[in-house]
């Protein structure tokens, strides 16, 4: 019975635009520490998590995102000084653009993990595919065939 | 590893040992005996098939014995050189003639029986020694039942079962039955500082830290893992960010520290479980603590052979057998000119600390060569044809056990053929390996790709290697892409092997459909400006000038103050020398005269525009305010120290008199000061707190301060010359310095008291006007304590500079960490770098830090200095942004964003502004590509096509 359920259990895609410098590398030492996450997520490299365009994301979502998470530096941590207060300006853009596209916000996310901070990550992410499997499948997304 | 092999300036000389030293610095003659390998070194293609067939098994040291190897082996897999040896003590036909199969199954014909050992010469400059350091084994302290118990392991031991690549591949057992344990004890300090029997009276330094390391990594590794304790004396926490992992372990992980030192461990005969009888710190009371296995963190001791070295190189050894360093402040000499020390050779020491050590001997060693240059690679090969259709090769790596226990390594081998333009595709065991390396070469030439996709670990640490690789074979190394199915997919999802082969191979469709679009670029050069500038004049910037300007450099230095010297020239007499702080400031300003720095004091950096190689920097005059100049240098350290935790308010300070810094006692004692002497036969009662403003998440600095309790005891021990009655109130005595450790015990025979306080209970200062006592609550016995006090010596902590670090920071661009401190570009492998090329961080700066480890600190900079000024040309990164001029409206947006100062609006014939990029300023971080309304700038290397490329392949699984 348990693995049946297990089987039917609806597995989001979900992306994840991470800064080279912290959030990738944090992503990189949950694994060192083998800190184990849900396997839903693909993370994309971006030198800064200010090079993500909003684009990027609503592109994402127009092609089956169930959700899609923007991951850079602390503030003040930012390898460019200043590129994470520029991402951090244009999700709350995309906060509302999502909205008039219809999705939840719970499909959004914006999170800063250091290097160091691979627990963080792993909990991060783990909480976000929670919450993007509460919400279930994107409206977006195409009718499976 | 890989770096030391390929550097074209490095000649490796394994299985070589040195024989006899001649000569003097700059001019030694070294013999050395090359032991016999019986395998061809440069024929060797480590394919492994010798091992494989080999039918002698041996124990394999470097699992510590606890896995098995054969006679013939590579120590380890990833070792340089990757080539074979034959342990000729075990090889039954270097033994007695009898075998042979190796040689029989080499296609390589690699094996050669008959090598014989030969003498050989070498005409050298310097010398570094960096011999390490040999791990205690505790046999002979029986009460922890090492060698008796199954169970019980030391924690190199352990470590080898948290290793993936370990002989248990990653998972901790218990030795006797295999199973996994639910509790875990370490034992801290089994061998160190023990004054008596069989252990060593010093601190090993690196332990506590380490076991605590261990402990999360077992913790987070195991679920069953239900309680892990560590039994301390005092936790040494020391370093940058310790104090955050300690914190993390006790309070989000839950692992138990308990302070004592265990009396004995017991083993149950027929579980093989073990008792430790321990002191509970809350009852005092011994209780037995069980444990499935108990790990001892063991001293570490000269290395085996070190007293050898010492001897063949003619420099001497401590009482213990560690080389000995020069004085304090020359830590990295050894005691005959021209042979340098680094590492724990000289007494234990940590990785990052090492590291900063051994880099700090390359500047020493430079002294003695004139015109040392890096070695360019020449290499002349066929370059690849890149116009065409993509033809991509796939490499997908098993990583060992690492990917391969995971991810079906085959299935996503078989996938990666599928996937358009992907001409060919293989497995690998290791793709870093030397052996995989040429193959991958071997096969871009031979199927001419001209795309190359890996599929391993973290493109953060790798990529640079395989760009080179593919560099090396012709192939422009921006065609190249990674894949993380180690890092991102294999160790994290180890519980779900087919979900994590399906992200594998989603991983790598995705890079595969980026590498479709990846363009090739060519890296520009700049010409290299070999001058330098040293920020700030404190015996650490004066170090790293010295350094530099005895090679022959331009260096400039700057301190704001009208003095140089910092806060060592306040310093009273140095413990057991006959010197004082002004006195080893002059001494450096005498050399820095004598090394032509040009020295600026009452000046500060205004402003610092350009680039690693062609930085231009504006100097401003702190006397005369008009006065600026400026300065063109290619590479600059930070050496603007830190400040002193400010405690007023805080134990009385500010508002009685006689409750004082560390500092303002050093002046005391300086001065040899009436107030300290005792009058009328009544001793003085001082009393030092500790800790003020030191691993303190709200107040100071968050992490230990490094200096505080050894700079405490010297005090004390001065004091107590003078008759004081002492008593210092410590949270944890961090003496873990050479030498430190000693001192300590020496100031407890000299009846220096110590007492201890929680830091929830800090102690308060009571009096009128004055302050008459203190009081705390004294945890091991539960009660409050008062003790009258005629002085009250607060040491605090160092904390980073405010203004200073702010000013610099804005104008250099480089990143602090949370604490205040300037962040290196990487804790352990990177210490003195940062995130921009070409500048540089040493001493308190960077971290809080003594003398000693400033000055060594102060020449790893200057190392990395020098081998930057060496370069004629500086290469710069092509992966910037461009501005597509014809779809530029000219509004400003990027110019705005840019902190770099690289886009620039300029007026086209036409009467139009249009943006352009200085690609010497651009750093790539694409955020203005991503703000520019009409897309008319690229980033390059990180398009938005290229990123599109890989949501679209992610998600709807086109290519
Ligand atoms: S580099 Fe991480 S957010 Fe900018």
């Amino acid at each position: 019975m348990a693995k049946m359920k297990k089987q039917e259990e609806f597995e989001p895609k979900i992306v994840v635009f991470a800064c080279n410098w912290c959030s990738y590398a944090g992503a990189d030492t949950a694994g060192v520490s083998k800190i184990q996450y849900h396997h839903n997520v693909r993370l994309i490299r971006v030198m800064c998590s200010g090079r993500v365009n909003p684009a990027f994301v609503i592109k994402a979502f127009e092609q089956g995102a169930d959700g899609v998470m923007v991951s850079g530096c602390h503030f003040g941590d930012c390898h460019y000084i200043f590129g994470n207060y520029q991402a951090k300006e244009r999700f709350e853009m995309l906060k509302r653009l999502i909205h008039l596209l219809g999705l939840e916000k719970a499909r959004l996310r914006l999170e800063w993990v250091s290097a160091a901070e691979g627990g963080r990550f792993a909990q991060v992410v783990n909480e976000f595919v929670e919450d993007v499997k509460k919400v279930g499948r994107s409206p977006l997304a195409p009718i499976k065939t | 590893m890989l770096d030391v092999g390929r550097h074209p300036n490095i000649e490796l000389l394994t299985l070589c040992q040195p024989t006899k030293v001649e000569g003097e610095e700059g001019n030694f003659r070294v013999q050395y005996l090359k032991k016999a390998r019986y395998v061809k070194e440069d024929v060797c293609t480590a394919c492994g098939i010798c091992a494989e067939k080999c039918p002698i098994k041996v124990s394999d040291d470097f699992e510590l014995g606890l896995a098995k190897r054969k006679a013939i082996y590579i120590y380890f897999p990833q070792g340089v050189p990757p080539v074979y040896t034959i342990d000729p003590e075990h090889c039954t036909m270097i033994l007695k003639g009898k075998c042979g199969l190796c040689a029989r199954v080499c296609e390589a014909q690699a094996i050669d029986y008959n090598q014989n050992d030969e003498e050989r010469t070498i005409n050298v400059g310097a010398i570094v020694v960096a011999t390490g350091f040999s791990q205690l084994k505790p046999t002979a302290l029986k009460n922890y039942g090492y060698g008796q118990y199954a169970n019980v392991l030391t924690g190199l031991e352990f470590e080898r079962l948290l290793s993936a690549t370990g002989p248990t591949g990653g998972h901790i057992i218990r030795p006797s039955d295999s199973k996994t344990p639910r509790k875990i004890v370490f034992i801290q300090c089994v061998g160190s500082r023990m004054a008596k029997g069989d252990g060593y009276p010093y601190c090993s330094v690196y332990c506590c830290t380490n076991s605590i390391k261990c402990a999360l990594l077992a913790k987070t590794h195991d679920p069953d893992i239900k309680e892990i304790s560590i039994l301390y004396m005092d936790l040494r926490t020391y370093g940058k960010g310790f104090q955050e992992l300690f914190l993390r372990a006790e309070e989000v992980e839950g692992v138990k520290f308990l302070r004592g030192r265990p009396a004995r461990v017991e083993e149950d005969p027929l579980t093989r479980s073990l008792t430790i009888m321990v002191e509970n710190t809350e009852t005092n009371r011994i209780e037995p603590l069980a444990a499935d296995i108990v790990v001892l963190s063991t001293a570490a001791i000269p290395s085996t052979g070190a007293k050898e070295v010492a001897r063949i190189l003619g420099i001497e050894v401590d009482s213990y057998g560690f080389f000995k360093e020069r004085d304090f402040h020359n830590p990295t000499e050894a005691t005959r000119p021209g042979v340098y020390i680094a590492g724990s050779c000289s007494s234990p020491r940590d990785i990052t600390d090492s590291v900063a050590w051994g880099t700090a001997t390359a500047v020493k060693a430079l002294t003695h060569m004139e015109g040392a240059r890096i070695a360019q690679k020449e290499i002349e090969v066929e370059p690849i044809d890149t116009s065409g259709e993509p033809r991509i090769g796939v490499f997908v790596c098993h990583c060992g056990i690492n990917i391969a226990g995971v991810v079906d390594v085959e299935e996503v081998n078989q996938f990666a053929q599928t996937l358009p333009g992907v001409v060919y595709s293989a497995r690998m065991l290791f793709a870093c390996s030397d052996d995989s390396q040429r193959e991958i070469q071997y096969k871009i030439k031979e199927y001419q790709l001209n795309r190359v996709v890996v599929a391993s670990c973290t493109p953060r640490t790798h990529e640079p290697i395989f760009r080179e690789t593919c560099g090396l074979a012709g192939l422009n190394p921006y065609l190249f892409e990674m894949a993380n199915i180690r890092d991102q997919c294999s160790w994290v999802h180890a519980s779900t092997p087919k979900e994590a082969t399906e992200k594998a191979k989603d991983l790598v469709r995705m890079a595969v459909a980026r590498c479709h679009l990846l363009q090739p670029l060519e890296s520009r050069q700049m010409p290299m400006n070999p001058d330098m500038l040293v920020v700030g004049g404190g015996i650490t910037g004066m170090q790293a000038s010295v350094d530099l300007a005895r090679l022959g450099h331009k260096v400039t230095l700057v301190e704001k103050e009208e003095r140089l010297g910092g806060r060592v020239k306040e310093l009273s007499t140095f413990y057991e020398e006959n010197y004082d702080g002004q006195q080893l400031i002059s001494e450096k300003v005498k050399q820095l005269e004598s090394a032509g720095v040009n020295i600026l004091t009452s000046t500060m950096v205004k402003e610092v525009n350009g680039f690693v190689g062609n930085f231009e920097v504006t100097l401003q005059s702190l006397q005369h305010q008009e006065k600026t100049s400026t300065l063109q240098v290619g590479s600059i350290a930070v050496a603007i120290g830190s400040d002193l935790f400010n405690p007023t308010g805080k134990f009385g300070y500010s508002s009685f008199p006689n409750v004082m810094t560390n500092m303002e006692m050093e002046r005391l004692l300086k001065e040899d000061s009436p107030e300290l002497t005792r009058n009328n036969k009544e001793s003085k009662n001082i009393v030092f707190v500790q800790c003020v403003g030191s691993r303190n998440k709200k107040d100071g600095n968050p992490d230990c301060s490094r200096y505080c309790c050894s700079v405490a005891i010297k005090q004390a021990l001065k004091l107590r010359e003078k008759g004081a009655q002492v008593v210092i109130l410590y949270r944890d005595i961090i003496a873990f310095g050479k030498g430190v450790e000693e001192l300590y015990r020496k100031a407890r025979g000299e009846g220096v008291i110590f007492l201890r306080y929680d830091e929830e209970h800090p102690p308060q200062v009571i009096g009128k006007g004055r302050a008459t006592s203190i009081k705390w609550m004294f945890s091991p016995l539960n009660q409050e304590i008062e003790l009258p006090v005629d002085l009250v010596v607060l040491s605090v902590g160092m904390v980073a500079r405010k203004v200073d670090a702010e000013q610099i920071q804005e104008q250099l661009k480089i990143p602090r960490s949370l604490d205040g401190f300037f962040m290196e570009r990487h804790s352990k492998l990177g210490p003195v770098e940062t995130s921009t090329e070409g500048i540089y961080i040493c001493g308190c700066a960077q971290s809080p830090k003594d003398i000693t480890d400033s000055v060594a600190q102060a020449s790893a900079a200057a190392s990395k200095m020098a081998v930057m000024a060496s370069k004629e040309f500086v290469e710069l990164e092509p992966t910037t942004c461009v501005v597509r001029e014809d779809l530029c409206r000219g509004c400003g947006n990027c110019q705005e964003v840019c902190q770099f100062h690289a886009p620039e609006l300029v007026e086209t014939p036409e009467g139009n502004y249009v943006s352009r990029i200085n690609e010497a300023l651009c750093k790539g971080c694409g955020t203005c590509a991503s703000l520019c309304p009409t897309g008319a700038i690229v980033a390059r290397h990180f398009t938005d096509r290229q990123i599109d490329k890989m949501v679209e392949a992610m998600l709807t699984g086109s290519l």
